[in-house]
């Protein structure tokens, strides 16, 4: 506990600068350099008293994780509870970042720059301060489908009653299919329907942070009461709470039991059915499916299509159908790489001044599919060949000279030097210890016969291709 | 007896600028937008070992006009320490540890209200990457691009000014039997290149083809005893 002495004469200013020293001492350089120094307590005629940060990213940082220490201190100091009201003063900060944040910094590197922190004032909006939601997620911009209609409805549902409807509803379904964009959907919904209830998005791995800091900040009744005082929890991914302490999940089920029995909502998202999360207790596992459990399932081909076009609009991209089948053809798994392959294709087309044409796709898509680049290996070419001629692959490197098993290897030692960095000696020695100059006879012969024998250069031609894959 | 050298490098420090692009304009925009605060951009950059993906990570946290932080994927940790607005690059995300592939997932996730920009390097596309597949599909969420490989002219004309640099006098046959001869990776045809440099000054001989073919031969001796050991 930090010890300030009480002193009534004593100004504002001053009562901060005893704050400030308190915290110095008690927190680590590096997080008392980055976080609170940049700080400045401001008393308004009113005597309201505010505290001036410099950015909305610390703000947030600092509600979350001083405030309480602060408000405390400060409460001791003055001898009567005061109110902080955090408000985000560009001038506040420094010209420079603290040398803190270069201590964060991995001194080794001595390549690293520090620059002034930037400002973030007008990244986000209100809303999320308060809630965390992505403002962008919206069930206006979620693409339905056969794959998540059902969770779609669900969600809706629930946003139109929370609390009463299904609680809890647990969404599950593999990675980056759009379970965390429909929750905050949900969220954003409920904001819209009543922006005075308290909704909060969170990921389970910052649910976890923020439990550890209550503990170590002796501020878990604070933490406790944070997330009972909740209309709306939004708990994502929450596999991750499995294998954790007894007692983070402890806590979680006091949260959970205590918002459920007050009909408050709670909304849980995870990469797999309840019963299958590894590591998390039976009575947590039997309350997930109190309420209703809905799966999203991978998109099909016209649902990818339509989030292709969906995503394209928004961006203000116009987006062929040929294009969009073309990304969607070749993106099967999920939609957040879907979404990147669009933003290349995009960012393609503009870099070279291009219409988004189906030749411009397949030219930005070779970079995020890599058609072109298996891993290439000297005994991948070696066993392709040998496959390919019936020939066993100890007949690449043997000593045989018949023309059955040495124009085979010559094959593989041309397509080695076109397909792999390999120098060639290298290669020749890859091919029994063979000079160098008897892998440059084989290229030299294999790019003189490609030009006179179809049979030869078709064969190498299919090779190329089942190779490159 | 052979002329002994003072241990003096002429190696240039990575940029931007003396990377060879050839092919790979539109990624060293990418990278030139993403040393400016106002960039909040997540880039993926893969491609076969020599490439140039290092030299491109390292160049581009040189050129930050902002805070900046250069991971190792195999030394990074369980916690990425980030600050407001950074640009966070890390190279061989392919050796990321378990709890490193955590640390960098968290990232991901608190990159939008932290303002950051991302930079990241591995050996394969997003779709081959064996991580977990929550940090996968997050790297594949970002603008992907293959570094590509110089053709054998571009080569030429890096290896022509990379020994300008080093006050060599090379002739366009020794190239051209480098090209033919060597590695095909610009890394290890410059450092024959270095090999042939130290060379003649060891044995005080001009820089000729018979001289390169005895640096190539040694290189390449040298090479396979490490290999069978």
């Amino acid at each position: 506990m930090i010890d300030i002495p009480k002193d009534e004469e004593l100004s504002p200013s001053d009562r901060w600068q005893r704050c400030v020293g308190a915290l110095q001492r008690e927190l680590p350089p590096q997080q008392f350099n980055s976080w609170i120094k940049p700080l400045r307590l401001e008393v308004n005629p009113e005597g309201e008293h505010r505290l001036l940060v410099p950015n909305r990213f610390v703000l947030q940082w600092v509600r979350e994780r001083y405030l309480p220490m602060i408000e405390s201190l400060l409460k001791e100091n003055a001898g009567q509870e005061l109110e902080l009201i955090l408000v985000v003063n560009e001038t506040a900060a420094p010209p420079n970042p603290p040398p803190s944040l270069a201590d964060a910094i991995d001194k080794t590197d001595n390549t690293i720059k520090v620059a002034t922190l930037p400002n973030m004032a007008q990244d986000h909006h209100a809303v999320y301060e308060r809630t965390r939601l992505n403002t962008a997620f919206t069930f206006e911009t979620l693409v339905t489908g056969r794959s998540n209609d059902l969770a779609r409805a669900a969600a809706q549902q629930v946003a139109l009653n929370p609390g009463t409807s299904y609680n809890p509803l647990f969404v599950y379904g593999g990675v980056g299919l759009g379970k965390t964009h429909l929750v905050h959907a949900l969220g954003n919904e409920v904001w819209r329907q009543n922006n005075r209830k308290i909704i909060r998005y969170v990921h389970a791995h910052d649910y976890i942070a923020d439990l550890v800091r209550a503990y170590q900040q002796k501020a878990f009744d604070r933490f406790k009461q944070y997330y009972c005082s909740l209309d709306v929890l939004i708990i994502d991914d929450i596999q991750f709470l499995g294998g954790n302490k007894e007692r983070t999940q402890e806590e979680f089920f006091f949260a959970f039991n205590t918002l459920i029995e007050a009909k408050k909502q709670i909304v849980i998202t995870c990469d797999t059915y309840p019963k299958d999360i590894q590591g998390l207790e039976n009575r947590l596992i039997s309350r997930f499916d109190w309420g209703l459990t809905v799966q999203i399932e991978p998109p099909e081909l016209e649902m990818r299509v339509a989030i292709l076009k969906k995503k394209a609009e928004v961006t203000g991209v116009p987006l062929g159908d040929d294009v969009a089948f073309l990304i969607a053809k070749n993106l099967r798994s999920n939609v957040r790489e879907l979404e990147g392959a669009l933003n290349r294709v995009i960012a393609f087309a503009g870099f070279h001044s291009r219409d988004m044409s189906i030749e411009v796709a397949r030219e930005a898509l070779k970079d995020v599919i890599g058609a072109h680049n298996r891993q290439i290996t000297l005994e991948l070419i070696q066993k392709f060949v040998a496959d390919y001629y019936k020939i066993k692959v100890a007949e690449m490197y043997s000593q045989r000279r018949t023309r059955a098993v040495a124009r085979p290897r010559q094959v593989a030692m041309w397509l080695a030097r076109e397909l792999t960095p390999h120098s060639l000696p290298e290669i020749g020695d890859a091919f029994g210890g063979r000079d160098h100059t008897t892998v440059l006879h084989a290229c030299r012969t294999i790019t003189d016969l490609r030009g006179k024998d179809g049979q030869l250069n078709n064969d190498v031609h299919v090779l190329l291709q089942s190779i490159k894959g | 007896m052979s002329q002994l050298l003072l241990d003096l490098k002429m190696e240039q420090p990575p940029t931007l600028d003396n990377f060879v692009s050839g092919a790979n304009a539109e990624l060293i925009s990418r990278l030139r937008g993403l040393t400016d605060r106002g960039s909040f951009d997540a880039v993926y950059l893969w491609g076969a070992s020599g490439c140039g993906k290092s030299h491109l990570l390292a160049a581009t946290i040189a050129a930050a006009r902002r805070p900046s932080l250069l991971l190792a994927g195999e030394a990074t940790g369980t916690e990425i320490a980030i600050a407001p607005g950074m640009l966070l690059a890390v190279d061989d995300v392919h050796e990321l540890g378990e709890a490193a592939q955590v640390a960098l997932f968290r990232t991901f996730n608190a990159a939008r209200l932290a303002g950051l920009a991302i930079l990241l390097a591995g050996h394969e596309p997003p779709a081959r990457l064996k991580l977990r597949e929550d940090l996968r599909t997050r790297i594949g969420q970002t603008l992907v691009y293959e570094v590509k490989p110089l053709s054998d002219d571009e080569k030429s004309a890096a290896l022509k000014r990379h020994a300008l640099l080093r006050g060599m006098k090379v002739d366009e046959g020794l190239v051209r039997y480098l090209l033919s001869r060597g590695r095909r990776d610009l890394n290890s045809l410059m450092g024959v290149l270095d090999s042939l440099d130290r060379a003649t000054l060891e044995l005080k001989r001009p820089a000729t083809l018979p001289l390169l073919k005895e640096v190539m031969q040694l290189q390449f001796d040298t090479d396979d005893e490490s290999r069978s050991v």
